[in-house]
């Protein structure tokens, strides 16, 4: 197991892809932090629910640690190296567990980042403002969590996802259709549903303060819970199905 | 000693499309063999089969006696090659390697040593999208050899490379084989291959059609060993005397429906020089062509 872990790892770090990835990420954070700080009233941004949302940015690393878990899995089928891969490695579960650990840790260390920089420049531009934080250290740990856990486990959801899809452009298209529209129009139409996505789980687990919302440990529970069947389902497809 | 590779009425349909129809054969230790057909007669579904890529429909595909999936380290045993392009275009070649080692848990100074064995050690840290054809396929090598396995398993090997390729490709392969390996080798080309192995297999849609030794592929075929002797005339009676009939052309004697062996055996007990003695390539061709070509059913 450890080998093929190692092996994961050499392949997330010998492209280029995953450092785009973090760059990106780095990119949108900081503008929508930036944006966020600066824009909001100084009369809204003193509220716990506004500084609440601008400290939870940093969970839009989930994002791209999906995009990292699809790419470590497509990036495969699309380049041909499964076929290495496999014949290296032919329990084909065992390259999936591999590959989903190596996302977490991936997913992990993107979280950090993106906590850093939405707590640290958010809370920078915040008292440049004058605004002083309302939030406790329960709020803090809340959203410190969910996003290093949430981010995590988004990159093992990428992996899953990638094994069953296994078209890179579609997969990619898949999560950000998903990401950006489907599971909103979701929540918003039919919350008591919506709630129950990946997505509004993680939101759920940072403690943030919708209404619909979930609590921080059922929320917790349900992204594992989907992280596992994703995980699951790309691991029967993979035992099952040809590789050309 | 038992096979190294045993496929047991392998068949694999897509569908209506059957790409491989009950084929069976084993490969003795130490052979080269040469796995031959026309494109899309079902030699890379059956490799595939044979490395655990694909599921046989029925039958069973067999290396060292077990399906590949239940080796233990397989990487250790047997190295294959089916696609000359399965890189990552913006990983290096020492990295790519490193990928492999590291998950069969090979050291790190091995991956030195193949790529040094392929003669690309001074362009491993460069990415491989700036790789030739050429260089890609040496690469694909390595990556087979990382494990320092008994058993070589290349799918068109020499596709797209330049003479001095194939002929590098050649010579690897052949001291490969020298030291008791054994390679299975696939081409839709005879002549590529003709040089360097010893045994073939050939499949037309699907189907086994012949299984022998290279220099038996002509008996019986209609085929020709061409020999040329100071003593054309007396190697010809002498000939004649174990049945063998022979042509004289352009020099050189063709009899037909024998070995080289055979010839060079009767030659020997007349005491007769021999200046050359070949299996004429055009007719190896021939019988390439005629047990493959589509036959109207």
């Amino acid at each position: 197991m450890i080998p093929q872990i190692r092996a994961e790892i050499i392949k997330v770090r010998s492209t280029r892809t995953t450092l785009g990835l973090v760059l990106g990420m780095i990119a949108i954070i900081l503008l929508f932090v930036i944006l966020t700080a600066w824009l909001t009233s100084v009369g809204e941004m003193s509220g716990r629910e506004q500084q609440r949302n601008l400290f939870a940015i940093g969970s839009f690393a989930g994002l791209f640690a999906a995009l990292a878990g699809i790419m470590l899995v497509t990036g495969e089928y699309r380049f041909g190296t499964i076929r290495p891969t496999y014949l290296f490695t032919p329990k084909r579960s065992l390259v999936l567990v591999a590959k989903v650990v190596a996302a977490l840790i991936a997913g992990f260390v993107f979280a950090l980042v993106g906590e850093i920089l939405s707590v640290g420049v958010g809370g920078v531009i915040l008292d440049e403002r004058g605004i002083s934080v309302a939030l406790s250290h329960h709020d803090y740990t809340l959203i410190t969590i969910g996003t290093l856990i949430g981010t995590a486990l988004w990159g093992g959801i990428g992996v899953g996802l990638g094994m069953i899809v296994r078209n890179q452009v579609g997969a990619i298209i898949g999560i950000l259709a998903w990401g950006f529209v489907i599971q909103n129009l979701l929540f918003n139409l039919v919350p008591s549903v919506g709630r129950w996505t990946p997505d509004q789980a993680q939101n759920g687990l940072m403690g943030l303060t919708d209404a619909h919302l979930l609590d921080p440990g059922v929320g917790g529970a349900t992204l594992v819970f989907w992280t596992v069947v994703i995980c699951a389902a790309g691991a029967v497809m993979a035992a099952r199905r040809d590789v050309n | 000693m038992p096979p190294v590779v045993r496929a047991e009425s392998l068949t694999k349909r897509f569908g209506n499309l059957t790409a491989v129809d009950d084929l069976s054969f084993v490969l003795q230790s130490g052979t080269i063999t040469g796995f031959l057909g026309p494109n899309g007669a079902g030699k890379t579904t059956t490799l595939r089969m044979l490395l655990g890529l694909a599921r046989p429909t029925q039958g069973n595909a067999l290396i060292f006696e077990r399906p590949y999936a239940e080796i233990e380290q397989p990487a250790l045993r047997i190295g294959a090659v089916l696609e000359a392009t399965d890189f990552h275009p913006g990983r290096s070649g020492r990295n790519h390697l490193r990928t492999l080692s590291a998950a069969a848990g090979i050291p790190d100074s091995r991956v030195d040593e193949v790529l040094k064995t392929v003669e690309l050690d001074g362009a491993a840290n460069r990415r491989v999208k700036g790789y030739s054809l050429g260089m890609r396929q040496r690469l694909g090598l390595a990556g087979a050899l990382l494990g320092d396995p008994e058993l070589l398993v290349l799918d068109e090997p020499a596709n797209g490379l330049d003479p001095e390729g194939v002929r590098w490709l050649r010579d690897f392969l052949r001291s490969f084989a020298g030291s008791g390996h054994t390679v299975l080798v696939s081409s839709h080309v005879l002549a590529e291959v003709a040089q360097t192995v010893d045994h073939v297999l050939i499949i037309s849609r699907g189907k086994l059609v012949r299984e022998s030794r290279l220099d038996e592929l002509t008996a019986g075929m209609g085929g020709a060993v061409r020999v040329r002797s100071p003593e054309a005339g007396k190697l010809r009676e002498a000939l004649e005397r174990d049945g063998i009939a022979s042509t004289e052309a352009s020099g050189a004697l063709y009899a037909q429906g024998t070995t080289s062996e055979r010839v060079g055996e009767i030659a020997a007990a007349s005491g007769i020089v021999l200046h050359e003695l070949r299996v004429e390539q055009s007719s190896l061709e021939e019988v390439f062509l005629e047990l493959t070509s589509e036959k109207p059913e």
